[in-house]
């Protein structure tokens, strides 16, 4: 009973919610603790451990709690997190476009050879972020294909696995096989007769995807996405393959911890990244998810 | 409701049928899908203006298929054709038909709200504000959900929700209403409930529709005409009367409910069961063989089939007795007791009793046939001829 309580709760961002004190069916309040206590082991050895500890590193170190500051007053650090909040939502938005028009494709098409092409594009989910980085520089490093093909045909070798776009590509492809299956997962559950609704009242293509298939695929879209930002956002193996022009945060956060042995920057800088990748998964979720939430509900 | 009223506000066409619906012709239609299935075999189809038409037949006949050509969802193969009163729509995608729909699955969006779908299909096509909510404030009252205007879907019943899609599908004023299995996903009391009130707004608005259902009490109950479909062909098409009373086919007969058959044998003009003799000229229907028969009670000889219903046997006293079987299951239907009966056919027979009539599991009971509620099928096509050379 109690689980099947815990089991109805939706994710919304709601206190009460949250919290599970508006749940009029509550089980007793020692089941209550006995159902809790490996959730509260987990938390403390996995999250709130380690984060204090971090946190210390911090206020440890020779400028103490102002050392949080330094990620907005110094305009390396502070250029590093923009620039890795503008590529992980780049990467988030177009691996959203993507692979919310080839799911959709997929779930309502049969073809010969689509499992295999489902199994292609989700392979990426097996390799680590340094395999990936490999393959961005045999495609687009100095000895990679594109710049052979474009040697032979223009003269030019063209090489952009190093800068921004090499490592946008890395990201793309590590995020297209989450994104694509969530897609597929929420698409399978949309009624297809929603659809021919739509058309019989005279709705033309595009007000279809915008009524009723995007507010259909939203919540996978949302998770998915959450999920891509936040791995694009702490993504480290790529960018160490590809040694980038650009600075990513959790690169500049392992040069400040292993090269300059700065490690009270290195956790300021580590709990200002997990927070603001935090707050804005929050925001997103707060502004479409209450939409999403209704979208999913309902229905046959 | 008059022409004018009918027609559709910011398009330019004005209906002109004085009927008030639009009248429907399917002509020369089959359709074959990619994989090669053979879905539909050729067929004309009239549908009246204002008629209220029920396909009926079970799954896989084809009936969802003609639906969704008329829908505009399917198009037929080349050479049919689809004519929304003057106008020809073969081509044309369901966006531009001007269609109504209403699915087995409610189809609402549930993004929306209930007084949002219905005033969907407006906001589409533009109609202006105020007119848009007058609209649908009105719709909400005829199907009396206007007291659920602001609700979301997922707080509605299976009766509200299948009455939102009604008012939805209606709201634009369609040229012509299709229901696919509208009330499979109910229970069997809101079932006939709303089945009530369907046939009620049908006769109201006096629009064209046309009604998917493998339910035959369905059927007969909304139906002006009915259409058997068995795999993908028309079977018959008729009156729910004619179909009821004089099916063309043994499938027809057992589709509708003659679920009781017996073997028996035409010999001069009689029915011969056993070492009983009716008289063709009593029997209810009888139909020679082939697939345009017909019942002028010329079956000629040879085997036949006998399809009756719970009504074409009744119990009687030993000496008028017919036939004698054994009781071998009793079910309290209430206004009714059916007994299901063996040693009678090769299969067992079922029959009705009055529900006080005092009997057990293992009686014996002498009964007769009731010659008008029988069907008769030669099974020869060629038993006419048969008969004639004789």
């Amino acid at each position: 009973m109690a689980l099947q309580n815990l089991g109805e709760g939706r994710s919304r961002p709601s206190f009460s919610r949250y919290f599970g004190m508006s749940r009029s069916a509550m089980a007793s309040p020692a089941t209550f603790m006995a159902l809790m206590a490996p959730g509260v082991a987990i938390v403390a050895a996995f999250f709130l451990i380690p984060l204090v500890l971090v946190a210390m590193e911090v206020a440890n170190g020779p400028d103490g709690w102002a050392t949080y500051l330094v990620i907005l007053t110094n305009a390396r650090y502070f250029e590093s997190l923009v620039q890795t909040l503008l590529m992980s939502a780049g990467v988030t938005v177009v691996a959203l476009i993507l692979c919310g028009i080839v799911g959709m494709f997929l779930v309502r098409n049969r073809f010969s050879g689509r499992s295999v092409l489902i199994g292609l594009l989700t392979l990426p989910l097996s390799f680590p972020g340094t395999v990936v980085g490999f393959m961005v520089i045999m495609l687009a490093g100095r000895q990679g294909a594109v710049g052979s093909i474009s040697n032979a045909l223009i003269g030019e070798k063209i090489v952009f696995a190093y800068e921004i776009a090499g490592l946008f590509i890395g990201y793309l492809y590590f995020s297209i096989p989450r994104v694509i299956l969530a897609v597929m997962a929420s698409a399978e559950k949309l009624d297809p007769q929603l659809e021919e609704a739509a058309r019989s009242l005279g709705a033309p293509r595009w007000r279809v995807v915008r009524d009723v298939i995007l507010p259909g695929l939203m919540p996978g879209l949302i998770s998915s996405g959450a999920i891509c930002f936040a791995t694009a956002m702490g993504a480290f193996g790529t960018a160490f393959t590809l040694a980038t022009d650009i600075d990513v945060l959790p690169m500049v956060i392992y040069t400040e911890f292993t090269r300059n042995a700065n490690i009270a920057v290195a956790a300021a800088l580590s709990i200002a990244l997990g927070l603001i990748t935090w707050l804005c998964l929050s925001a997103v979720r707060f502004l479409v998810g209450e939409k999403a939430d209704l979208a999913t509900r309902g229905g046959a | 409701m008059n022409a004018t009223a009918m027609a559709q506000p910011g398009s330019q066409t004005v209906q002109t049928e004085k009927t008030g619906g639009t009248r429907i012709e399917l002509a020369g239609c089959t359709k074959t899908f990619p994989d090669g299935t053979r879905a539909l075999l050729p067929f004309d189809l009239t549908i009246n203006g204002g008629e209220t038409l029920v396909l009926l037949g079970p799954s896989g006949c084809g009936k969802t298929t003609i639906l969704r050509l008329i829908a505009g969802l399917e198009f037929p193969d080349a050479g049919g054709k689809i004519t929304f009163g003057a106008d020809d729509v073969t081509s044309q995608s369901i966006e531009k038909r001007r269609v109504g729909m209403v699915f087995q699955s409610y189809a609402l969006f549930p993004n929306m709200t209930v007084a949002e779908n219905v005033a969907y299909g407006l906001k589409v096509q533009k109609v202006e504000r105020r007119e848009r909510d007058e609209r649908v404030r009105a719709m909400l009252e005829m199907m009396h959900i206007d007291m659920l205007a602001d609700r979301r879907i997922d707080q509605l019943s299976g009766g509200q929700r299948q009455r939102v899609a009604l008012a939805r599908a209606i709201a634009l004023r369609p040229r012509v209403l299709l229901l696919d299995e509208p009330l499979t996903a109910l229970d069997a009391k809101l079932r006939v409930t709303l089945r009530t009130e369907i046939n009620s707004l049908l006769r109201k608005l006096g629009i064209t529709a046309i009604y998917v259902t493998h339910d035959q009490e369905e059927a007969m109950a909304l139906g002006d005409r009915i259409v058997v479909m068995q795999k993908g062909a028309i079977a018959q098409i008729g009156t729910p009367r004619e179909i009821y009373r004089a099916p063309r086919s043994p499938f027809v007969a057992d589709f509708v409910g003659a679920s009781n058959r017996l073997d028996g044998r035409i010999e001069q003009n009689s029915l011969v069961l056993g070492d009983i003799k009716i008289g063709l000229e009593q029997i209810g229907h009888a139909v020679e063989g082939g697939p345009n028969g017909h019942h002028d009670g010329n079956t000629g000889q040879g085997a036949a089939d006998v399809y009756f219903r719970a009504d074409g046997l009744a119990i009687c006293t030993p000496d008028q007795g017919q036939m004698r079987g054994r009781v071998e299951a009793i079910s309290y239907l209430g206004e009714k007791s059916r007994l299901t009966v063996s040693g009678i056919g090769e299969s067992a027979i079922t029959l009705d009793v009055d529900p006080d009539f005092q009997i057990a599991i293992g009686d014996d009971i002498h009964c007769r046939f009731n010659p008008e509620r029988l069907t008769v099928f030669g099974r020869h096509s060629n038993a006419r001829n048969a008969a004639q050379t004789m």
